[in-house]
């Protein structure tokens, strides 16, 4: 039996290995809902990229100029914005801005990333597609310091005006040193030789 | 005016109701009203303690909307420099005596926030505190437990917090001055007076 058994085993490996090497070189979306949902964006936006995640979650990429061209046609298959956030990958010295939408009529949640330098990082806003941006719009500003070009309400908003200057969800902001200079050092946490730590 | 001896509890305000400083005492602790103010995660332990399985109002305890007729300051977790302006303004606006009583690890040192940059690291900094639950965060046990505790220092006296920030109203203030800048009082009702 085991004899007998082995060969097949490795036979049918050796089938399927003509059939796996065709998808791995090109990716093609499924035949779902979500597929066919992308293939319709992509056909009209041939500049972006699009897969499909998983079941209910695709993503596109988009070169950071024609981003709004780009929402302003998805924003027809995908009705909400339910958040702009943001990435700051320090090395590359580059944000990304990921702005996530949900397809009502569809249920499809979909990630659209773009990425922006960090010196000066400028947007234009979203405001004209999806209203509710402004919250999220001022937020990204307030945390990371991009301006969004066209909204009107940029400014302080969550944080305290001296945190705002420093735009606190940056990855060089020195998150300890603002901490000792602000609440002061007369305190053990802050024991390097860990003498008397408490957690 | 007569010279006014400050090292007593009830003295302060009554002297000539001396003989019933006990009774006094008795009475405040056994109705302390909870200024309904939960800032942080620790707000999650009012309501057990509120309700049917620990409730506290069977030891005479009320959650109450008002500062002006509350008297127990619950600081239940994290203090962020926004709110820390509302809390003294709100602890301002209390009547004499009032008591604070601070929940967790994050009023004491900061706790998970501690290099957080916006949370505030001591608390006895900016407001003086009469008594302090540690644990992250505590159970409704702890908590009843620390008002039992200010209940014991009421009968003798020993919580004093609104004395001492009578007396060391500089200290606090330079504090607070620090963390807020100068004028904070003035530009913060000034940026609310459109509401009012
Ligand atoms: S001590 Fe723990 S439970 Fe309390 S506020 Fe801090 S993090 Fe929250």
């Amino acid at each position: 039996m085991d004899m007998n058994e082995k060969p097949k085993v490795g036979e049918k490996i050796e089938d399927q290995k003509p059939q796996e090497v065709p998808e791995v070189e090109a990716p093609k979306l499924p035949d779902t809902k979500e597929g066919k949902l992308v293939a319709e964006v992509l056909e009209k936006a041939p500049y972006a990229e699009g897969n499909v995640r998983r079941e209910r979650r695709v993503e596109f990429k988009v070169p950071a100029d024609r981003i709004k061209e780009f929402l302003e046609l998805a924003s027809e298959k995908f009705e909400m914005l339910i958040q702009i956030s943001v990435v700051d990958w320090l090395k590359e010295g580059e944000f990304e801005l990921v702005y996530q939408l949900w397809s009502v009529s569809e249920s499809v949640h979909a990630f659209v990333r773009t990425r922006i330098p960090r010196e000066n990082a400028k947007m234009p806003t979203v405001m004209d597609i999806w209203p509710v941006a402004e919250t999220y719009e001022r937020e990204a500003h307030e945390f990371f310091g991009i301006v969004f070009e066209g909204n009107p309400r940029l400014g302080p908003f969550i944080l305290e005006p001296r945190e705002y200057e420093k735009h606190p969800f940056r990855k060089d902001f020195n998150t300890l040193g603002y901490v000792k200079t602000i609440y002061g050092e007369d305190f053990d946490r802050y024991d390097e030789s860990k003498t008397n730590y408490v957690i | 005016m007569s010279e006014r001896k400050n090292d007593d509890f009830i003295s302060y305000e009554l002297q000539e109701f001396k003989l019933f400083e006990p009774l006094f005492r008795w009475a405040r602790k056994k109705s302390l009203w909870i200024v309904a103010f939960c800032t942080g995660c620790g707000g999650i332990e009012m309501p057990p303690l509120a309700t049917a399985r620990y409730d506290f109002e069977r030891f005479g305890i009320m959650p109450n909307p008002a500062p002006r007729m509350g008297d127990l300051f619950l600081i239940t977790g994290y203090v962020t420099p926004k709110t820390l302006k509302r809390i003294i303004i709100t602890y301002e606006m209390m009547q004499d005596p009032k008591y604070v009583l601070i929940h967790g690890s994050c009023p004491i040192n900061g706790g998970v926030y501690w290099d957080s940059y916006n949370v505030v690291k001591q608390f006895d900094k900016y407001l003086p505190v009469d008594v302090a639950i540690a644990g992250c965060m505590p159970r409704p046990e702890a908590v009843m437990d620390g008002i039992m505790e200010i209940m014991r220092k009421i009968e003798d006296g020993t919580a004093d917090g609104w004395k001492r920030y009578r007396e060391n109203y500089e200290y606090y203030r330079k504090n607070q001055d620090e963390l807020f800048g100068e004028g904070w009082r003035e530009k913060d009702a000034r940026r609310w007076l459109a509401w009012i």
